[in-house]
């Protein structure tokens, strides 16, 4: 199948052979297409000219489980870099963290290869071998590239005896942010790490899955063989090349600034926040300043800036020019390759739960929770707080959103009402405490006044998403009433059991008094939750949001092992659906997301003393609330048998369900 | 890259912007067109989708789609299709490329390759010639035939896809959960050609040749991802001519050793460190004294990375291959001892029956 010329024979004189053998094809078979068979001569002279420098790469341990993805364990593909054995792939492979990782050479050689350097920007990872001789791969100048062009996606992880072949054309230059070009050849886990070559056989790029929203390893993969595929021009990789091979981590540089407004029709770079001890608040930059240009290019629109600081890194500096009132400023400052995770504030009150067909007028206090602000300032169950500094706060909502954007040790006056007199105290807030309330009256809800004839199903039942065919189990109290919001629960299930009945028994007393609506999705296969089963679990809770009376600050999704993983992924990736996620026996297995004042979540960790993974449970808790500044809580209790929860974490759990609306 | 299917119509468009224009811009496109009127590719794929059928039969329920693609192979009406749900019914219909409908009936079917052969009564029909397929490599443009989706209605021909053959292999299909019999030799093309309905349809080359029938829809168990497989021809010829005669008898299928476990590594002298998280490198922990482990030379802090040449990711992995071993069989190990690779062979040992 190799053409055995591929190795020896100069360019030149092998695509004049080409050329010349295409000619002579095209005569003895005159009924055959010919530009077609030209072209597909074409495309496997070209995977036959970068064949030696695409290599296999197999790896051996590592986590199962990446984020949503569960992690393929099949192998991958790398490109030759140099010819004393560097070679670079996509960070993708690598996501599992394996522990040992294996070279196959396009001659069957095979060799063990250490991680010389990753590039976060990029999504690249160099490894090196201890050989020489490789071939490595030529580049094509990025000015030659043009859209539409012929574009090969090469691969080696099916037959080692040939690259894998996909064909297509550059779709776009200076995707993700200046970072990529795009291509429709089908780009997968199969090829990840491979190059994309032009029709001489020279490398476009190195294959990555990126997505121009995110940022993990796993970004973009779920556009896999979709069309959209994209590869780091070699141009860029050969650029950055000895910084890799010297071992510097390459990473974004980071501003430390948000915008009100992301997206693609977001106008002019108005600053909305400035993160505290970031590269921006260091040199000086102020909230509502607007950005009119950096690094010498003008900025008209927040895309704009994407677009100059996408292919920076950390340590690189820029220069910012400011409009500040009538002012211009420019200031200079180093991009930054981590920011100091942002804190969301704390009042310690838990609003009341007011019946539906009520309008709030301000936020009234339902319960005063211990050891906090609200206690120390004397705020008092039924106070209705109606301002922080000099915005009004209508609902319970608002009042959050103010509350979470301050930050702990700030101070602000907080105005309320104390049986219709106004007053107003200086209250400075804190962070959210790691503990759950140790008790707390539940919220009463009042039976219906009278039934309904049709009625929503309560008790237990079980449902489908229309058009689908993914089933989930539902608990409504027997005595819902519709006037008023319920807690929702969404029950990731472990492996090999939905827990249903025990689920059930378990739940359903502390379902009926706190008014906690349980939703149990069952995994297509028992055995395992797949990435894709995000967006079920989603529908399932949406579903049930939508014919429901179900509060938004008080939806949940909690999982057990398997299911604790999956509750991660899931609560992580829907933030504006889940305020609170639940892990059960479940340490985190990826790098969260930043702690965001716009999506204030509240995590719960839960593990028995004895279940191995309560170590790791454990440094969870304490990376998750020390690194991250997210406010967590962990339960541990020290029963030796049974597999889910003991009654007293249970009760614990509930307890802090309950208590997931406090601000 | 585009089939040139259709004549492109500028002359309205054209005709205001001068004679000249209009004149030279028809003039081209009339001789463009007589040129693909010409196009072998084109007349390969009109030879093509008359062999092609659409069947329809048991399913509609849940996910599973009570539609599917056969093709002809015989001028009596002899149809080749995959072995599924669709053919469970009673009544299997087959509506031709010019929409002429015939019931079929199953003559023989094939579990272990996915085949199933049909019957209908005709005769005189377009069909492939089963002696005469061909194979092609990875790079080489290819043309996939099937009624995905139920698009085609009546005499509405079947969809053709274009795209390349990525890779021939073996098929590693997910255990456990897509289970597939079929496990030899395929195709894979970079077209998505196995979507619902698509399974029995085929693969050609940009002539029209036989390459194969396509796959089911079907997860790579070793990238989790969809994968798009065709069975070359060679592979089913001699099994549908064996159906076709009346001469095949269908295999049972072998006794499945599930995880047989008559080997463990301890077996070999080899002790693992503790297996605590779902993928445990096989790292040696040590090696006991007089076993067949230390007279190889294993070590402590090896890692075994290849068990007779396939790649052990796992304690778990490690433990499934020794377990599939047999008395007397050779065993290899490919062990990485710092930053080298050693090999090491050892005879599998006879054990004491119990």
């Amino acid at each position: 199948m190799r053409p055995s010329t591929s190795r020896t024979a100069g360019r030149p004189r092998y695509l004049l052979l080409l050329l010349l053998a295409c000619a002579a094809l095209a005569r003895a078979t005159p009924a055959r297409a010919q530009l077609p068979a030209l072209e597909e001569q074409a495309f496997q002279q070209a995977a036959a000219l970068a064949d030696p420098s695409v290599v296999r790469i197999e790896t051996v341990g590592g986590l199962d489980v990446v984020g949503n993805l569960l992690t393929a364990t099949g192998p991958t593909t790398g490109a030759v870099v140099s010819e004393d054995g560097y070679i670079i792939t996509s960070s993708f492979n690598f996501a599992s963290r394996p522990a040992s990782v294996i070279v196959t050479l396009s001659d069957d050689r095979r060799f063990p290869a250490e991680v010389v350097a990753t590039d976060g920007s990029k999504m690249l990872t160099l490894l090196k071998i201890d050989e020489d001789g490789l071939v490595p791969l030529q580049a094509v100048p990025k000015s030659e590239l043009r859209v539409g062009q012929w574009a090969i996606a090469l691969g080696r992880t099916y037959d080692n005896a040939f690259p894998s072949v996909s064909v297509g054309i550059i779709s776009a230059l200076d995707r993700i942010w200046g970072r990529a070009v795009q291509t429709d050849a089908k780009v997968s886990p199969v090829n990840y790490g491979g190059p994309l070559v032009d029709i001489e056989g020279r490398a476009i790029g190195v294959l990555v899955p990126l997505s121009p929203q995110r940022q993990e390893e796993t970004a973009g993969v779920e556009w896999y063989d979709g069309g959209i595929g994209f590869a780091i021009p070699m141009e860029d990789i050969y650029a950055i090349l000895d910084r890799l091979k010297s071992g510097e981590e390459l990473k974004p540089g980071k501003l430390g600034i948000s915008f009100e407004q992301m997206g693609p029709l977001a106008g002019q770079a108005r600053i909305d926040r400035v993160r505290p001890t970031s590269p921006a608040d260091e040199a000086g930059l102020l909230v509502d300043d607007v950005i009119t240009s950096a690094d010498g290019k003008p900025v008209r629109r927040i895309p704009d800036l994407q677009h100059i600081l996408g292919p920076k890194y950390a340590g690189e500096e820029i220069s910012v020019t400011v409009r500040r009132g009538e002012e211009e400023i420019e200031v200079r400052l180093t991009l930054a390759a981590e920011l100091k995770p942002y804190e969301s504030g704390y009042l310690g009150i838990l609003p009341t739960r007011l019946p539906l067909d009520k309008t709030p007028e301000g936020v009234e206090i339902r319960e005063i929770l211990a050891d906090s602000p609200a206690a120390s300032a004397g705020l008092q169950p039924r106070d209705v707080v109606t301002a922080i500094g000099d915005a009004q706060v209508a609902s319970a909502i608002e009042l959050l959103d103010q509350v979470g954007r301050m930050q702990p040790g700030e101070s602000e006056a907080v105005t309320y009402l104390r049986g219709g007199e106004e007053a107003t105290v200086e209250i400075e807030f804190a962070a959210i405490p790691d503990t759950v309330p140790e008790s707390l009256p539940t919220a009463n809800i009042p039976a219906p006044e009278e039934a309904d004839g049709d009625a929503l199903p309560t008790g237990r039942f079980t449902a489908t998403l229309p058009g689908g065919t993914e089933e989930y189990w539902a608990y409504v109290p027997q005595q819902y009433n519709p006037n008023y919001a319920y807690a929702m629960l969404v029950w990731l299930h472990p492996a090999g059991d939905t827990m249903e009945a025990s689920m059930m028994r378990l739940w359903q007393t502390h379902c009926d008094r706190r008014g906690i609506i349980l939703v149990g999705p069952k995994a297509a296969d028992i055995n395992n939750w797949t990435p894709e089963e995000a967006e079920f679990v989603r529908g399932a809770a949406e579903q049930m949001i939508e014919l429901y009376s179900i509060d938004p600050a008080r939806v949940v999704v909690h999982g057990h092992a398997a299911g604790g993983q999956f509750a991660w992924h899931v609560g992580f990736k829907y933030r504006d659906l889940f305020p609170g996620i639940a892990a059960s026996a479940a340490p985190l297995q990826q790098p969260p997301p930043d702690n965001d004042p716009d999506f204030r979540q509240q995590l719960h960790l839960l593990c028995r003393e004895s279940d191995p993974s309560h170590p790791l449970v454990t440094q969870t808790a304490q990376a998750l609330r020390e690194q991250f500044k997210f406010p967590v809580t962990l339960s541990v209790t020290p029963e030796e048998d049974g597999q889910y929860l003991s009654e007293e974490s249970l009760e614990r759990l509930a307890l802090w369900l309950d208590a997931i609306d406090r601000i | 890259m585009q089939f040139p299917s259709q004549q492109r119509e500028p002359a309205s468009t054209r005709r205001l912007r001068g004679a000249v224009t209009f004149l030279s811009a028809t003039l081209l496109l009339a001789a463009v067109h007589r040129e693909l009127r010409a196009d072998p590719v084109h007349n390969a794929i009109e030879t093509v989708q008359q062999r092609v059928v659409k069947i329809y039969g048991a399913g509609g329920i849940a996910n599973l789609h009570a539609y599917g693609t056969g093709f002809l192979v015989s001028s009596e009406g002899h149809i080749v299709t995959v072995w599924s749900h669709v053919l469970d019914g009673d009544v299997v219909t087959i509506v031709l490329d010019d929409g002429r409908r015939y019931y079929g009936k199953v003559l023989g079917a094939e579990p272990q390759l996915d085949l199933a052969v049909l019957k209908i009564d005709a005769e005189n029909l377009p069909h492939f010639d089963l002696g005469e397929s061909t194979t092609a490599g990875p790079g080489a443009r290819v043309l996939g035939f099937s009624n995905m989706y139920e698009v085609a209605v009546g005499d509405e021909p079947v969809s053709v896809l274009r795209g390349v053959v990525t890779a021939r292999t073996n098929l590693t299909a997910r255990r456990g959960r897509f289970e597939v019999p079929y496990n030899g030799p395929v195709y894979i093309v970079d077209a998505i050609t196995n979507n619902p309905g698509a399974a029995g349809g085929v693969l050609t080359t940009y002539d029209g040749e036989l390459l194969g029938m396509i796959g089911r829809e079907l997860q790579n168990t070793e990238s989790n991802t969809w994968v798009n497989y065709v069975m070359p021809i060679q592979q089913l010829a001699d099994t549908v001519e064996a159906i076709i005669s009346g001469d095949f008898s269908r295999t049972d299928e072998p006794p499945e050793e599930n995880d047989p476990r008559r080997y463990r590594a301890l077996d070999f002298g080899i002790i693992l460190v503790p297996d605590v998280i779902y993928r445990t490198p096989a790292f040696i922990d040590s090696v006991a004294a007089g076993s067949l482990a230390e007279e190889v030379g294993l070590r402590p802090d090896d890692l075994i990375v290849f068990v007779n040449n396939e790649l052990v990711q796992s304690i778990r992995m490690l433990q499934t291959q020794l377990g599939r071993l047999q008395a007397e069989d050779d065993l290899t190990l490919i062990v990485r001892r710092g930053n080298s690779l050693v090999s090491v062979t050892m005879r599998v040992p006879r054990k004491n029956e119990e």
